[in-house]
Protein backbone atom coordinates (compact mmCIF):
# COMPACT_ATOMS: atom_id res chain seq x y z
CA UNK A 1 0.00 0.00 0.00
CA UNK A 2 1.38 3.28 -1.05
CA UNK A 3 1.19 6.13 1.85
CA UNK A 4 -1.31 7.86 -0.35
CA UNK A 5 -3.25 5.11 0.79
CA UNK A 6 -2.49 4.20 3.77
CA UNK A 7 -3.38 7.75 5.21
CA UNK A 8 -6.93 6.90 4.77
CA UNK A 9 -6.69 3.92 6.77
CA UNK A 10 -4.75 5.82 9.54
CA UNK A 11 -7.15 8.90 9.41
CA UNK A 12 -10.13 6.49 9.93
CA UNK A 13 -8.45 5.07 12.85
CA UNK A 14 -7.73 8.77 14.13
CA UNK A 15 -11.47 9.57 13.75
CA UNK A 16 -12.15 6.86 15.68
CA UNK A 17 -10.84 8.07 18.57
CA UNK A 18 -11.42 11.63 18.79
CA UNK A 19 -15.31 10.36 18.84
CA UNK A 20 -14.14 7.91 21.39
CA UNK A 21 -13.25 10.93 23.34
CA UNK A 22 -15.83 13.28 22.38
CA UNK A 23 -18.59 10.07 23.44
CA UNK A 24 -22.03 11.12 22.64
CA UNK A 25 -22.60 14.11 24.86
CA UNK A 26 -21.85 16.35 21.85
CA UNK A 27 -22.40 16.18 18.11
CA UNK A 28 -19.79 17.24 15.59
CA UNK A 29 -20.65 19.79 12.91
CA UNK A 30 -20.12 17.95 9.18
CA UNK A 31 -17.61 21.11 8.31
CA UNK A 32 -14.92 20.00 10.72
CA UNK A 33 -14.72 16.79 8.85
CA UNK A 34 -13.03 17.84 5.95
CA UNK A 35 -10.85 20.61 7.93
CA UNK A 36 -9.31 18.20 10.17
CA UNK A 37 -9.05 15.55 7.49
CA UNK A 38 -7.03 18.09 4.90
CA UNK A 39 -4.96 19.07 8.06
CA UNK A 40 -3.67 15.78 9.01
CA UNK A 41 -3.64 14.22 6.00
CA UNK A 42 -0.86 16.22 4.87
CA UNK A 43 0.95 16.30 8.52
CA UNK A 44 0.78 12.72 8.44
CA UNK A 45 1.54 12.26 4.62
CA UNK A 46 4.79 14.57 5.65
CA UNK A 47 5.67 12.09 8.35
CA UNK A 48 4.96 9.15 6.18
CA UNK A 49 7.22 10.20 3.98
CA UNK A 50 10.27 11.37 6.17
CA UNK A 51 10.25 8.74 8.28
CA UNK A 52 8.40 5.34 6.31
CA UNK A 53 5.41 4.08 7.18
CA UNK A 54 5.68 3.55 10.82
CA UNK A 55 2.20 3.57 12.01
CA UNK A 56 1.87 -0.11 13.47
CA UNK A 57 4.35 1.02 16.09
CA UNK A 58 3.26 4.40 16.13
CA UNK A 59 -0.15 3.56 16.27
CA UNK A 60 -0.96 3.55 20.53
CA UNK A 61 1.07 6.80 20.22
CA UNK A 62 -0.82 8.52 17.91
CA UNK A 63 -4.42 7.41 18.55
CA UNK A 64 -3.98 8.78 22.20
CA UNK A 65 -3.46 12.02 20.90
CA UNK A 66 -6.42 11.77 18.85
CA UNK A 67 -8.22 11.12 21.96
CA UNK A 68 -6.42 14.08 23.33
CA UNK A 69 -8.00 16.01 20.29
CA UNK A 70 -11.29 14.78 21.15
CA UNK A 71 -10.96 15.91 24.77
CA UNK A 72 -9.47 19.64 23.65
CA UNK A 73 -12.54 19.97 21.26
CA UNK A 74 -14.84 18.82 24.14
CA UNK A 75 -13.45 21.33 26.79
CA UNK A 76 -13.79 24.48 24.25
CA UNK A 77 -17.00 23.57 23.21
CA UNK A 78 -18.25 24.49 26.30
CA UNK A 79 -21.91 24.50 26.67
CA UNK A 80 -22.68 24.06 22.72
CA UNK A 81 -24.03 21.01 21.80
CA UNK A 82 -22.08 20.56 19.32
CA UNK A 83 -18.06 20.69 18.04
CA UNK A 84 -17.73 23.61 15.41
CA UNK A 85 -15.01 24.71 13.27
CA UNK A 86 -13.68 27.16 15.80
CA UNK A 87 -13.97 24.84 18.78
CA UNK A 88 -11.77 22.31 16.06
CA UNK A 89 -9.08 25.33 15.54
CA UNK A 90 -8.75 25.71 19.20
CA UNK A 91 -8.49 21.85 19.95
CA UNK A 92 -5.78 21.70 16.88
CA UNK A 93 -4.07 24.14 18.29
CA UNK A 94 -4.00 23.26 22.06
CA UNK A 95 -2.64 19.19 20.54
CA UNK A 96 -0.04 20.74 18.04
CA UNK A 97 1.41 22.70 20.50
CA UNK A 98 1.68 20.11 23.69
CA UNK A 99 3.23 17.63 20.68
CA UNK A 100 5.79 20.31 19.76
CA UNK A 101 6.45 20.61 23.05
CA UNK A 102 6.99 16.89 23.36
CA UNK A 103 8.90 16.57 20.52
CA UNK A 104 11.49 19.33 21.46
CA UNK A 105 11.83 17.59 24.80
CA UNK A 106 12.33 14.14 23.57
CA UNK A 107 15.16 15.75 20.87
CA UNK A 108 13.38 14.83 18.05
CA UNK A 109 12.97 18.01 14.70
CA UNK A 110 9.41 19.00 13.94
CA UNK A 111 8.85 17.15 10.87
CA UNK A 112 9.27 13.71 12.90
CA UNK A 113 7.14 14.64 15.91
CA UNK B 1 -25.38 19.78 11.84
CA UNK B 2 -23.82 23.28 11.27
CA UNK B 3 -25.68 25.87 10.92
CA UNK B 4 -24.00 28.72 11.64
CA UNK B 5 -21.60 31.20 9.75
CA UNK B 6 -18.52 30.97 11.85
CA UNK B 7 -16.82 33.73 10.34
CA UNK B 8 -13.64 32.00 11.29
CA UNK B 9 -10.20 31.77 10.00
CA UNK B 10 -10.71 27.74 9.73
CA UNK B 11 -14.42 28.34 7.81
CA UNK B 12 -13.42 27.31 4.23
CA UNK B 13 -16.64 26.52 2.27
CA UNK B 14 -15.43 22.88 1.53
CA UNK B 15 -18.93 21.49 1.87
CA UNK B 16 -20.88 23.67 -0.28
CA UNK B 17 -20.99 20.99 -3.07
CA UNK B 18 -21.98 18.71 -1.14
CA UNK B 19 -25.80 19.34 -0.71
CA UNK B 20 -26.04 19.00 -4.87
CA UNK B 21 -27.82 15.82 -5.88
CA UNK B 22 -31.24 15.06 -6.45
CA UNK B 23 -33.08 11.53 -7.20
CA UNK B 24 -32.32 12.34 -10.86
CA UNK B 25 -28.76 12.20 -10.70
CA UNK B 26 -27.55 10.44 -13.92
CA UNK B 27 -24.56 8.94 -14.96
CA UNK B 28 -21.52 10.42 -13.68
CA UNK B 29 -18.85 11.61 -15.48
CA UNK B 30 -15.29 10.89 -14.52
CA UNK B 31 -14.92 14.59 -13.09
CA UNK B 32 -18.33 13.49 -10.95
CA UNK B 33 -16.77 10.56 -9.89
CA UNK B 34 -13.94 11.79 -8.74
CA UNK B 35 -15.31 14.03 -7.13
CA UNK B 36 -17.69 11.70 -5.51
CA UNK B 37 -14.37 9.74 -4.45
CA UNK B 38 -13.23 12.89 -2.47
CA UNK B 39 -16.62 13.52 -0.93
CA UNK B 40 -17.09 9.59 0.31
CA UNK B 41 -13.49 9.99 1.98
CA UNK B 42 -15.76 12.69 4.54
CA UNK B 43 -18.83 10.26 5.07
CA UNK B 44 -16.40 7.56 5.67
CA UNK B 45 -14.49 9.68 8.32
CA UNK B 46 -17.84 10.44 9.74
CA UNK B 47 -18.83 7.24 10.24
CA UNK B 48 -15.70 6.41 12.24
CA UNK B 49 -16.16 9.54 14.37
CA UNK B 50 -19.59 8.38 15.22
CA UNK B 51 -18.72 4.53 16.04
CA UNK B 52 -16.08 5.50 18.11
CA UNK B 53 -17.94 8.02 19.86
CA UNK B 54 -21.11 5.37 20.85
CA UNK B 55 -17.76 2.87 22.05
CA UNK B 56 -16.55 5.23 23.79
CA UNK B 57 -13.59 4.29 26.72
CA UNK B 58 -15.34 0.89 27.00
CA UNK B 59 -12.91 -0.82 24.75
CA UNK B 60 -10.42 -0.11 21.60
CA UNK B 61 -10.45 -1.08 17.97
CA UNK B 62 -7.86 -3.83 16.53
CA UNK B 63 -6.49 -1.75 12.77
CA UNK B 64 -7.09 -4.93 11.05
CA UNK B 65 -11.08 -4.22 11.99
CA UNK B 66 -10.43 -0.49 10.73
CA UNK B 67 -9.04 -1.83 7.55
CA UNK B 68 -12.18 -3.92 6.94
CA UNK B 69 -14.80 -1.58 7.88
CA UNK B 70 -13.47 1.34 5.66
CA UNK B 71 -12.79 -1.05 2.81
CA UNK B 72 -16.52 -2.55 2.98
CA UNK B 73 -18.28 0.76 3.84
CA UNK B 74 -16.41 2.89 1.70
CA UNK B 75 -17.64 0.77 -1.54
CA UNK B 76 -20.70 0.88 -0.22
CA UNK B 77 -20.94 4.43 0.14
CA UNK B 78 -19.67 4.81 -2.81
CA UNK B 79 -21.68 2.86 -5.09
CA UNK B 80 -24.62 4.47 -3.42
CA UNK B 81 -23.71 8.40 -3.77
CA UNK B 82 -22.49 7.17 -7.90
CA UNK B 83 -26.59 6.08 -7.99
CA UNK B 84 -27.96 8.33 -5.89
CA UNK B 85 -25.30 11.14 -5.69
CA UNK B 86 -24.57 12.81 -2.21
CA UNK B 87 -27.17 13.20 -0.44
CA UNK B 88 -24.93 13.13 2.55
CA UNK B 89 -25.95 16.24 4.28
CA UNK B 90 -29.49 14.98 3.97
CA UNK B 91 -29.13 11.22 5.23
CA UNK B 92 -26.54 11.99 7.86
CA UNK B 93 -29.14 11.69 10.66
CA UNK B 94 -30.10 8.55 9.89
CA UNK B 95 -26.70 6.56 8.90
CA UNK B 96 -24.90 7.79 11.75
CA UNK B 97 -28.03 6.33 13.95
CA UNK B 98 -27.57 3.47 12.15
CA UNK B 99 -23.29 3.60 12.94
CA UNK B 100 -24.74 3.63 16.46
CA UNK B 101 -26.34 0.15 16.26
CA UNK B 102 -22.68 -0.89 14.67
CA UNK B 103 -20.55 -0.05 17.69
CA UNK B 104 -23.23 -1.70 20.09
CA UNK B 105 -23.26 -4.48 18.05
CA UNK B 106 -19.19 -4.43 17.91
CA UNK B 107 -18.80 -4.15 21.59
CA UNK B 108 -20.88 -6.72 22.31
CA UNK B 109 -19.48 -9.08 19.49
CA UNK B 110 -15.88 -8.12 20.74
CA UNK B 111 -17.44 -8.87 25.13
CA UNK B 112 -14.37 -11.20 26.71
CA UNK B 113 -11.99 -9.72 24.16
CA UNK B 114 -9.13 -7.08 24.54
CA UNK B 115 -10.85 -5.29 21.82
CA UNK B 116 -12.98 -5.40 18.72
CA UNK B 117 -11.41 -7.59 16.36
CA UNK B 118 -11.62 -7.77 12.98
CA UNK B 119 -14.13 -10.77 13.45
CA UNK B 120 -16.18 -8.65 15.98
CA UNK B 121 -16.19 -6.31 12.90
CA UNK B 122 -17.51 -8.19 10.30
CA UNK B 123 -20.13 -9.86 12.43
CA UNK B 124 -21.60 -6.46 13.78
CA UNK B 125 -22.04 -5.38 10.05
CA UNK B 126 -24.04 -8.23 9.48
CA UNK B 127 -26.10 -7.65 11.97
CA UNK B 128 -26.71 -3.72 10.86
CA UNK B 129 -27.09 -4.98 7.13
CA UNK B 130 -29.96 -7.01 7.60
CA UNK B 131 -31.43 -4.53 10.29
CA UNK B 132 -31.07 -2.19 7.32
CA UNK B 133 -32.91 -4.25 4.65
CA UNK B 134 -35.73 -5.27 6.63
CA UNK B 135 -35.84 -2.05 7.66
CA UNK B 136 -35.54 -0.65 3.67
CA UNK B 137 -38.30 -3.48 2.76
CA UNK B 138 -40.73 -2.23 5.58
CA UNK B 139 -40.39 1.40 4.63
CA UNK B 140 -40.46 0.81 1.02
CA UNK B 141 -43.97 -1.24 1.48
CA UNK B 142 -45.21 1.91 3.65
CA UNK B 143 -43.97 4.49 0.99
CA UNK B 144 -45.85 2.23 -1.39
CA UNK B 145 -42.85 1.53 -3.28
CA UNK B 146 -40.37 4.71 -2.86
CA UNK B 147 -40.65 8.66 -2.46
CA UNK B 148 -39.79 10.89 -5.42
CA UNK B 149 -39.45 13.80 -2.98
CA UNK B 150 -35.64 14.29 -3.08
CA UNK B 151 -36.06 16.56 0.12
CA UNK B 152 -36.87 13.51 2.18
CA UNK B 153 -33.99 11.87 4.03
CA UNK B 154 -34.01 8.20 2.54
CA UNK B 155 -33.80 5.43 4.88
CA UNK B 156 -30.21 4.18 5.81
CA UNK B 157 -30.65 0.93 4.02
CA UNK B 158 -29.86 2.33 0.72
CA UNK B 159 -26.10 3.62 2.10
CA UNK B 160 -25.29 0.26 3.42
CA UNK B 161 -27.09 -2.72 1.54
CA UNK B 162 -26.16 -0.86 -1.62
CA UNK B 163 -26.16 -2.24 -4.66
Amino acid sequence: MTPAQEVDYILNDCFFAVGQAVGTQKSLDFDVIPWWRARYRAFFLHAMSANGNSWLRDRHRVTAVGRFLGQRALHHAGESPSIDLRTAGLASNDVETGCRMSAEREGVSASQA
Amino acid sequence: MNTQETGNPFNADVTESLATSTDTFTSPSTVDIQELERQVEYVVDDCFFTVGQVVGMRTTVDYDAVIWWRDHYREKFLAAMMAFGNRWMQDRANVTSVAFMLAERAVRYSEGKSSIDIESARKAAADVERHCELHARRAARRQGRDTSDAAVPRIAGYWCTYP
